[in-house]
């Protein structure tokens, strides 16, 4: 199975790496020098080993080519986009300001621009119904 | 004596306003988040995880177990009206309860489905209150060596669930591991995996991660559905009223009673989960049955049987997370993760030194079954609406609500970036169908357990003998290799029968 060979492999190679940042950690300055490095060690070369388990496991059971799956990643990659504009905007403009344009970007991206009055309705009152709770009921301070 | 002494300092704790209020938001919360397809009890405690934060530590519990409880009656209402589970714990619900809808009975289904959780529910929590001594007094013989090993037998009995995910399962597992190596090492002050970045320093938050696999990442799955035109059909909203028969009582009652232990013991053993309890239940029930040709065309006892060892199985699931402290599923591993954010660890101590608190949550479990029956018998025609709600506004909000959860960790917006990383991370996991309750374990125990390995060599000075010292640790050495074999043993066995 190619997903198998795919999952073995990403294995293969973050064991690969995630071991080799573990034997160049430093050295405890007490105690067995090496204590803190077993751990991770062992875990990086299991990783590893297992990796090449599961690609060796779907070499073997080679399944029938299946249909290609339905669905689309665009929404999965603007979703993200917008995440991360969203960590980029959040200390400066603040709060309620981010989150209205963040869960706004969100709902005028699946919903499009046609359902404008509730992508609106739904972001403001979202973002100023969580900070009221959490300024007034939880007493947490947002920016 | 003792027991009841215990059982009334819980129910006066359990039964203050404040307790009662959050236990039945949570129940309600619980309860439309199971409802939900998609989003179970572990991603609606992760996503309600930072509300607890303000919360005393007895609240907080009593709420996330009204949440996961509120979450297993929820489950089944959308297989029945829909047939698509709410959660993987509903599945074997959709196989008589969806017919049953069709058939115009939904009301029986709907209230024999709430009946059963709520027997099932109640009578386990009695055994969960005769049990939970024993087992936190016996768990106090343990040390580092015997901690190390029923951490090490948790974990694989969790990854081994099956056998074609037998590996993924362990790779889940690692990933997990090495998420929780990150950050200063707390026996030797060394500084592991930080890249010299300071926000790294105390560690990646369980939380960050639980939200990210749980939350994000099922929006992010879903959101394909949605992409390409997948959604919700269209449900029944208008009901006469939600009640059985006596002839549906009189078929469902022993298969309740019958199914309730089998799920209470698939809870307690970690790794199996509620989604094996309710199919195990369904096929017993289905073996048992004189008219076996019934099951799957609208059978009560078909319905009935696994919703009421689902629900036995979440409080069974409570037994080794509360008593051990070693959570045997992703859900309870989060509960654990949130007392240990309120400086509660739970185990055995947690009888002795915070009996308040652990007596609580097992009055509210009494309490908890309560409010859930009456949430979902009397107020289900109203409840299921919100399988009404479009998952086109759905989802933003829950991505709105992570980032907010995730915030108020450490008020910061570096995890931010965190966030979304688990979210694809866990993305990639359902996409390549690695089992993410692993990885979830393993974040959450995987500090204690490396401690717990290395206080028991250093113990020994470095003989690795020391875990295996006595009876306790060979048994649960035994337990985390035949939890490995199984899958492989099961397989073999049914070819066997299969070519008998």
């Amino acid at each position: 199975m190619r997903t198998d060979c795919l999952v073995g492999a990403f294995a293969v190679l973050f064991g690969t790496a995630y071991t080799f940042q573990a034997f160049h950690l430093p050295r405890a300055m007490i105690g067995n020098p090496w204590a803190p490095l077993y751990f991770p060690l062992a875990l990086g070369l299991l990783l590893v080993v297992i990796g090449v388990v599961v690609i060796l496991q779907g070499l073997r059971h080679v399944a029938p080519p299946k249909a290609r799956e339905k669905g689309s990643k665009r929404l999965i990659v603007f979703t993200v986009l917008i995440c991360l504009g969203y960590t980029a905007l959040f200390d400066h403009l603040g709060f309620i300001a981010s989150t209205i344009l963040f869960l706004g970007g969100l709902l005028f991206m699946i919903n499009g621009a046609r359902a404008w009055k509730i992508n609106s309705v739904i972001s403001v009152v979202f973002a100023l119904g969580v900070w009221y709770v959490f300024e007034k009921i939880f007493y947490m301070n947002l920016p | 004596m003792e027991l009841i002494q215990n059982l009334f300092l819980g129910f006066s704790i359990a039964l203050t306003p404040l307790n009662i209020l959050w236990m039945v938001g949570g129940a309600v919360l619980g309860t439309v988040l199971g409802m939900l397809p998609g989003l179970g009890p572990t991603t609606g405690i992760a996503l309600l995880l930072p509300l607890t934060f303000t919360m005393r530590p007895e609240t907080a519990l009593i709420t996330m177990c009204a949440v996961y409880y509120g979450a297993m009656f929820g489950g089944s209402r959308s297989s029945i009206l829909l047939n698509v589970p709410g959660d993987g714990a509903a599945v074997a619900s959709c196989f008589d309860g969806y017919p049953m809808a069709q058939q115009g009975r939904a009301e029986a289904a709907l209230a024999i489905s709430a009946i059963a959780s709520f027997i099932g529910g109640l009578i386990a929590t009695v055994a969960f209150v005769v049990v939970a001594i024993p087992v936190a007094r016996f768990a106090l013989r343990f040390g580092p060596p015997e901690y190390f090993m029923l951490m090490v037998f948790a974990l694989s009995a969790t990854a081994a669930i099956s056998k074609e995910a037998l590996f993924k399962g362990f790779i889940s597992l690692l990933l997990g591991l090495m998420i929780s190596t990150v950050g200063i090492d707390y026996q030797t002050g060394v500084l592991r995996f930080t890249f010299g970045m300071m926000e790294l320093q105390t560690g990646i938050d369980f939380v960050v991660v639980i939200i990210g696999i749980y939350g994000l990442g099922e929006v992010f799955k879903n959101l394909e559905n949605i992409a390409s035109g997948g959604g919700l059909q269209p449900i029944q909203k208008k009901f006469s009223r939600i009640w059985i028969s006596m002839d549906d009582w009189r078929r469902s009652i022993v298969p309740i009673l019958r199914q309730t232990p089998v799920g209470f013991l698939v809870g307690v053993l970690p790794g199996a989960g509620a989604t094996i309890a309710a199919l195990m239940a369904y096929n017993n029930e289905k073996q048992l049955s004189k008219e076996p040709e019934r099951f799957g065309k609208g059978a009560i006892e078909g319905l009935a049987a696994p919703e009421a060892a689902n629900n036995a199985c979440s409080v069974g699931a409570l037994i080794p997370m509360m008593t051990l402290g070693v959570p045997g599923s992703g859900t309870t591993a989060v509960m654990l993760g949130a007392l240990m954010i309120l400086g509660l660890q739970p185990g055995p101590l947690l009888f002795q030194q915070h009996a308040d608190v652990a007596w609580a949550v097992i009055a509210s479990m009494f309490l908890g079954n309560v409010v859930c029956a009456i949430v979902n018998i009397p107020l289900a025609g109203l409840l299921v609406r919100v399988l009404a709600v479009p998952p086109r506004v759905l989802y933003p909000l829950i991505v709105a609500l992570a980032f907010v959860g995730v915030y108020t960790i450490n008020f910061s917006v570096v995890e931010f970036v965190l966030l979304v990383i688990f979210g694809l991370v866990g993305y990639a996991m359902k996409k390549y169908k690695v089992p993410t309750a692993p990885l979830i374990l393993a974040v959450v125990v995987g500090s204690a357990m490396e401690q717990n390995f290395r206080m028991a060599l250093m113990l020994s000075d470095g003989r690795f003998s020391v875990f295996f010292r006595n009876g306790i640790c060979w048994v649960l050495f035994a337990l985390a290799i035949f939890s490995i074999a199984w899958p492989f043993l099961s397989s073999w066995l049914k070819a066997r029968k299969a070519a008998i």
